[in-house]
């Protein structure tokens, strides 16, 4: 059964791939709650849900479908449960599940409307890699009828920087791509950095693509602001004081952490910004500053 | 009609301190300081409040609302009156929730604008206007407090223009301490030309120097105690002209800058929309009209305000204690509600 919904995790992926990675795990989750004939408990049941979320951690390793699938888990089962009789509490709880899914399908029009009026016209943007946030927020901002012009870094070592410059094309933005290296290079000339982020950690720093450190290094040593969007089901419980503190789970892609055996040898995919370097985090919580964020963390997670 | 007329008395004060709002501001430096502001529209709140028709929490509240764009609209660089308004509207909800009895926010949304305890709501909402009112008078007393604990006999300090809180706070250190005290005339409107004058009178030793010489100055003061317009919700400020120079002039120098800064000057604005940002005033006073014939070939600007990033700044007084500026969003969420932050 583990593996229908694995299947079932994988198809929702593909049918719609502008949906975040979380939002399909949780849907996953969902469905499992329904179809869940085995739990007799509830407790059995949060151990069931936990270890669906492991099996699709399995499949996709991003630090995302870890900290959605908890959130979920959380929202959920941390109301009051008092029924006496275990379906009226299995329904209580699918009703919430939906509401969660419905909160988080918005947050990313959320963060767009927050970040947008903060490209001005005739700005220089600066971004990293593909991330569907940050193309949210271009597109809102080019719908607001302002001007701008966007480098994007080519992010080896899947290029992914060529697609959503591809993307960029299709909305009518001038876009360049440039390469990893020539970060430096490009800096003097952009205005802002835009980037997405596939974790939030406690401290306020982010988790993301590789490059994204030194996209963040170069930004602060010319004095240009670097603005992170994300999502609150991002938010994650870790606090990494330096690069290896990051979880090994999260750095390499899941075919990886399944065929590889000596994990030294291999290019990690994400790398860890400290939060001194980021200027402004926009999330559907609102616009944080990096001490912010460990308050929301605290608050949603509670 | 008795009714009527209270009505139109109140239409006739809010029209004149629009006006007056308008007026206010421009020219040779404030007319009004933000203190007097403040007061001004709390008891403008207060009023409407008292004398408006209203039947529930959520009609009062788009009064309010309605009431607070009108006044920002009338001088969006005053940013004290839109603070004033979101706090009113913080303490409805309160008042609301506490009559209620319950803290669940989702019910609050819709069941604001149902008839609760209309009679109840109406007088502890004033009550807790008047409140607020007695802690605007006491904002520079609360702040001059607090002056022992920061300066030391035998310090010089730097400030900059002219500031009523600093004034007030630099008096009230004056009366146990002697300390020395460098004032930047801050031009174009010269404003610490006045502060100089009356800091003297309060027997402080007093140098006045040019905005040229604030570097060269710098590394001969131990702390820099500054005043602001308003202070932004990431930590930032929106200060007078020329105070970015002393803070980077600071920082190079490694001495501490305190800001001086009573909380209704927090503003949950964020410093990206540059035309909102900016105040521009006649320049005459930078080039006079007088010089004809340069006026055609040169292009003459005269900023009010300058932006001070919040990593150039060591502490904030207030008169609720003093601060990091790191911590400026935990202080806006207990005076401001979310919801509130587009008025």
């Amino acid at each position: 059964i583990k593996d229908k919904l694995v299947e079932y995790f994988r198809t929702q992926v593909r049918q719609d791939p502008e949906v975040p990675s979380a939002v399909a795990a949780i849907r996953t989750l969902l469905e499992f709650l329904k179809r869940d004939q085995t739990g007799e408990t509830i407790l059995g049941l949060r151990e069931n849900l936990t270890q669906t979320i492991r099996r699709l951690e399995e499949a996709d390793s991003s630090v995302a479908v870890s900290s959605g699938g908890e959130l979920f888990l959380r929202f959920i089962s941390l109301t009051s449960l008092e029924h006496p009789d275990l379906s009226q509490c299995k329904k209580v709880m699918v009703e919430r599940g939906e509401l969660f899914l419905k909160k988080i399908s918005l947050s990313r029009s959320k963060v767009a409307k927050l970040c947008h009026t903060f490209i001005k016209d005739g700005a220089k943007i600066l971004t990293h890699s593909s991330s569907r946030v940050v193309l949210k927020v271009l597109e809102s901002a080019a719908a607001d009828k302002k001007r701008f012009t966007v480098y994007v870094t080519e992010s080896q070592p899947d290029s992914a920087g060529r697609q959503m410059a591809d993307k960029l094309q299709n909305l009518n933005i001038p876009v360049t791509v440039v390469l990893d290296a020539a970060v430096g290079y490009i800096m003097e000339k952009v205005d802002l950095v835009i980037v997405g982020a596939e974790g939030v950690v406690e401290s306020g720093g982010i988790i993301n693509k590789i490059g994204t450190y030194q996209l963040a290094v170069c930004s602060k040593a010319h004095n240009k602001p670097f603005y992170v969007v994300a999502e609150s089901f991002k938010f994650v419980r870790l606090y990494p004081l330096n690069q290896q503190d990051v979880p090994e789970r999260f750095k390499y892609k899941a075919d990886t952490l399944k065929a590889v055996e000596d994990l030294a040898e291999e290019h990690p995919m994400i790398d860890y910004t400290p939060p001194s370097l980021i200027t402004l985090l926009f999330t559907d919580l609102g616009v944080l500053t990096p001490s912010a964020v460990s308050d929301e963390l605290i608050k949603l997670y509670l | 009609m008795p009714g009527a007329d209270k009505e139109a008395d109140l239409t006739e004060r809010i029209e004149a301190f629009l006006a007056d709002l308008k007026r206010g501001g421009c020219g040779t430096g404030p007319i009004r300081g933000s203190g007097e502001t403040a007061r001004e529209t709390t008891a403008l709140l207060r009023k409407v409040t008292a004398q408006a028709r209203w039947s529930s929490a959520g009609d009062l509240m788009e009064i309010i609302r309605k009431e607070g764009r009108r006044m920002t609209a009338a001088q969006p660089s005053e940013t004290t009156v839109g603070n004033m308004v979101l706090r009113v509207l913080k303490i409805i909800r309160e008042e609301y929730a506490r009559s209620r009895g319950s803290s669940e926010e989702t019910d609050q949304q819709e069941s604001l604008h149902k008839l609760q305890h209309f009679v109840h709501l109406k007088a502890n909402v004033i009550e807790a206007i008047n409140e607020l009112l007695t802690e605007l008078d006491g904002t520079t007393d609360n702040i001059a407090m607090q002056a022992l604990e920061h300066i030391h006999s035998n310090e010089v300090i730097m400030t900059v223009g002219r500031s009523r809180t600093v004034e007030a706070f630099l008096k009230d250190a004056a009366r146990k301490r002697k300390f020395h005290v460098i004032v930047a005339e801050c031009a174009p409107f010269c404003q610490g030309h006045e502060m100089a004058t009356n800091l003297s009178k309060a027997s402080i030793e007093t140098t006045v120097i040019a905005d040229a010489a604030i570097f060269a100055v710098m590394s001969r003061v131990n702390k820099v105690i500054i005043g602001t317009q308003t202070v932004l919700a990431n930590g930032g400020l929106r200060a007078v002209n020329g105070t970015h120079t002393v803070a980077l002039a600071a920082r190079h120098h490694s001495t501490p800058l305190i800001v001086c800064a009573p909380m209704f000057k927090l503003s949950p604005q964020f410093p990206n929309e540059e035309d909102t940002f900016h105040k521009f005033v006649s320049p005459h006073e930078v080039l006079p009209f007088t010089e004809g014939e340069i006026l055609s070939k040169v292009n003459v600007h005269c900023p009010v305000f300058d932006y001070v990033p919040p990593e150039l700044i060591t502490l904030f007084i207030s008169n609720i204690g003093g601060n990091a500026p790191s911590y400026i969003y935990r202080l806006m969420s207990e005076l401001y509600h979310p919801e509130d932050h587009d008025l």
